[in-house]
């Protein structure tokens, strides 16, 4: 199942990379255009992923059990990216460093609250201070 | 006799010279900031050595950000010190704990805690620092020597050597990565595809952009790296339990006995030569040429039987091939621009971001860089011996803490190191989907490396064939009429023809040892 799932995803990516090859030319062996590589790349992939459909056809194996732990980390860090431009990074860092600390670990209220308001001072004392990089501000502007 | 371009010389030469451009050297090195850069190079590479679940790779793409604005030789002397610090590091937790730091110190533990519950604790990670230091002194007067000559050798490449010496040093990573040697080429492929993504150079038409404007600019190697080996990494870990163990070990007199010393000069002198050529070839790991390392002196012993159960030789021979091939990998990469293994791969990447040029000019346009991270490399691998025997007891502390917690600084490292690459809040994006394609293609048992060294060599592997092509008018076997190209695609033919015949690979075959 594992293989039969992974070779239907780059069987599919391969046939993106392939229409993309042949929209931006291909040019010809004297002159090779701009999609020469990926489309041999894409090839690959293409045959590649081929064998492993065909040995992956009817094979049944036992799923790996999925942390919820996964799943509510990465949620958290793509709300994260969506935000951070209008929250600003010293409030969206804090909320996502007590999401991440909750996620590790139960802990109690005023630990978290302490800990993120502590690690998203530092970090942007570190970063934005001393080492000059321009977070967003945010619509609080701080 | 050494040929050079210019003409031949001879070993003598060859040796003043080195010695002069080594004195060259260490006048770089010993200006306080690249001193201070090593030893914070070395104490990082320990420390992320010891931590499981942090590698040199996730380490040095989490420093890519910090390094932009930083002195190049600095950077690269902080970075190659992170590299062969960690194999020092991963030795400590290996023997005092049982819990390897890196896949290099896996074979240590077989031994190493042996010797530390018989209460050998000491001699084992004494023999494994001398052993570690020697070897990799040894390795660097190896890189001394062997770097500037094949630099020298390689000036005489043309575009269709370059385009066979990327498409062999790919083949030859996916046939030694773990794994099936079909996804390692699909990874490897999709790496490829990835260099394409953005403006092409030569004719300005945008690849692969579906009208994303962040897209326009290309891949960006730090997010990709540090969401492939750092997040990813990151999300593996918190799938499984975050309790860890922390056995408590006495440790007495670090010092091995003569008999050590007699029983262990052997193995030490064996795994720096076997550790340094095989570090060398591209996919041969630090962690493969300890299992080949192990598995020699096992055959070279007098009692074999007793490995396993506490022998010094088991701990000496693996430590020294681990240094040893640290060094090794340096070869290729500073030579040659080739890396061979994920962490030379970023690397590549670090020296391009520092605006430098990877490849066989380096070394004569910036010696001050490879000379100086030469002479880094002695004295870091004496800073590491130095500092590290009496701090084993920090690193076990540091070991203690949860990885609750330090997951939480690996995460908003990875944020805010994607974020202050171009200041863009559509890189940490990014950085987040490459984090999670990274864990996805490892819970699919797909390998990483592959394909970042498909995204660093593509550019030059694209180039160097358009080159050959243009040159050749049109004319494929430009690659093999050309005897260096042929050379490298009759040995890149073999390695993706030998699994089909062997049924079984390199990385396999450690895979089961490490069982």
């Amino acid at each position: 199942m594992r293989e039969l799932r992974s070779g239907l995803f780059f069987f599919g990516l391969s046939l993106l990379v392939l229409w993309e090859s042949f929209r931006v030319e291909l040019g010809t062996l004297k002159e090779p255009g701009s999609g020469f590589l990926s489309l041999f790349a894409g090839l690959g992939i293409l045959g590649l992923s081929l064998v492993l459909i065909i040995r992956g056809w009817g094979v049944r194996e036992p799923g790996k059990p999925h942390s919820h732990r996964i799943t509510l980390v990465l949620i958290s860090l793509f709300v994260y990216s969506f935000v951070l431009d209008s929250l600003g990074f010293i409030v969206a860092t804090f909320f996502l460093v007590a999401i991440l600390f909750r996620v590790g670990q139960p802990r109690p209220w005023w630990y978290l609250v302490g800990m993120s308001a502590l690690v998203a001072f530092l970090s942007y004392l570190i970063f934005g201070v001393f080492l000059h990089v321009y977070f967003p501000r945010g619509f609080l502007g701080i | 006799m050494f040929i050079f371009p210019g003409g031949s010389w001879g070993f003598r030469e060859l040796i003043l010279d080195a010695l002069s451009n080594l004195a060259f050297g260490f006048s770089i090195f010993l200006q306080p900031i690249n001193l201070a850069y090593c030893f914070v190079g070395v104490m990082l590479g320990t420390l992320v050595g010891v931590l499981p679940g942090l590698g040199p790779s996730a380490t040095i793409s989490l420093l890519l950000p910090i390094i932009f604005h930083a002195d190049p030789v600095s950077s690269i002397i902080m970075l190659a010190g992170i590299c062969y610090g960690a194999q020092y590091g991963g030795s400590t937790t290996s023997i005092l704990l049982n819990i390897p730091g890196e896949a290099s110190s896996v074979i240590t533990c077989l031994d190493g805690y042996q010797m530390a519950k018989q209460g050998r604790a000491g001699p084992a990670l004494g023999i494994a620092a001398f052993g570690s230091f020697i070897a990799g002194t040894i390795g660097v007067c190896g890189l001394m020597l062997l770097g500037p000559t094949l630099a020298n050798l390689a000036l005489r490449f043309g575009p269709p050597e370059f385009f066979s010496l990327a498409f062999m040093s790919l083949t030859l990573v996916t046939y030694v990565s773990k794994g099936s040697l079909i996804r390692s080429l699909i990874m490897a492929c999709v790496g490829l595809v990835m260099s394409t993504v953005g403006m092409d150079p030569i004719t300005s038409r945008s690849r692969f952009t579906f009208g994303v404007p962040a897209l326009l600019d290309g891949f960006e190697l730090v997010y990709v790296a540090m969401g492939f080996f750092g997040l990813s990494e990151v999300f593996v870990n918190l799938g499984q339990s975050m309790n860890q163990e922390i056995i408590q070990t006495k440790i007495k007199g670090l010092l091995p006995t003569r008999q050590d010393w007699k029983d262990s000069a052997k193995p030490i002198a064996r795994g720096t030569v076997l550790g340094f050529f095989l570090g060398i070839l591209p996919g041969f790991g630090a962690a493969i040429t300890t299992f080949v390392s192990y598995a020699l002196e096992k055959k070279f012993s007098k009692h074999p039987e007793k490995f396993g159960t506490g022998t010094i030789e088991g701990v000496a021979g693996p430590e020294a091939a681990n240094n040893a091939a640290s060094s090794g990998t340096f070869i290729p990469l500073l030579s040659l621009g080739i890396p061979v293994n994920p962490s030379t791969a970023i690397l590549i990447g670090a020296l391009m971001i520092l605006g430098l040029q990877p490849g066989p000019l380096l070394i004569s346009t910036r010696p001050d860089l490879f000379w100086g991270v030469i002479a880094s490399m002695y004295m870091g691998n004496l800073m590491l011996v130095v500092l590290n025997l009496p701090l084993i007891g920090l690193w076990v502390q540091i070991l203690k803490v949860p990885y609750s917690l330090l997951y939480v600084f690996i995460v908003l490292i990875c944020q805010i190191g994607a974020y202050s690459v171009n200041n863009d809040v559509n890189d940490v994006l990014l950085i987040n989907i490459f984090g999670l394609f990274g864990y996805l293609m490892k819970r699919y048992q797909f390998e990483g490396a592959p394909l970042i060294l498909g995204l660093v060599l593509g550019r030059m592997f694209e180039n160097a064939m358009r080159r050959s092509l243009l040159l050749s008018d049109g004319d494929p076997l430009i690659f093999f009429t050309r005897p260096i190209s042929a050379v490298f695609l009759v040995i890149a033919l073999f390695f993706l023809i030998s699994p089909i015949l062997t049924k079984k690979k390199i990385g396999e075959e450690a895979i089961d040892a490490k069982e």
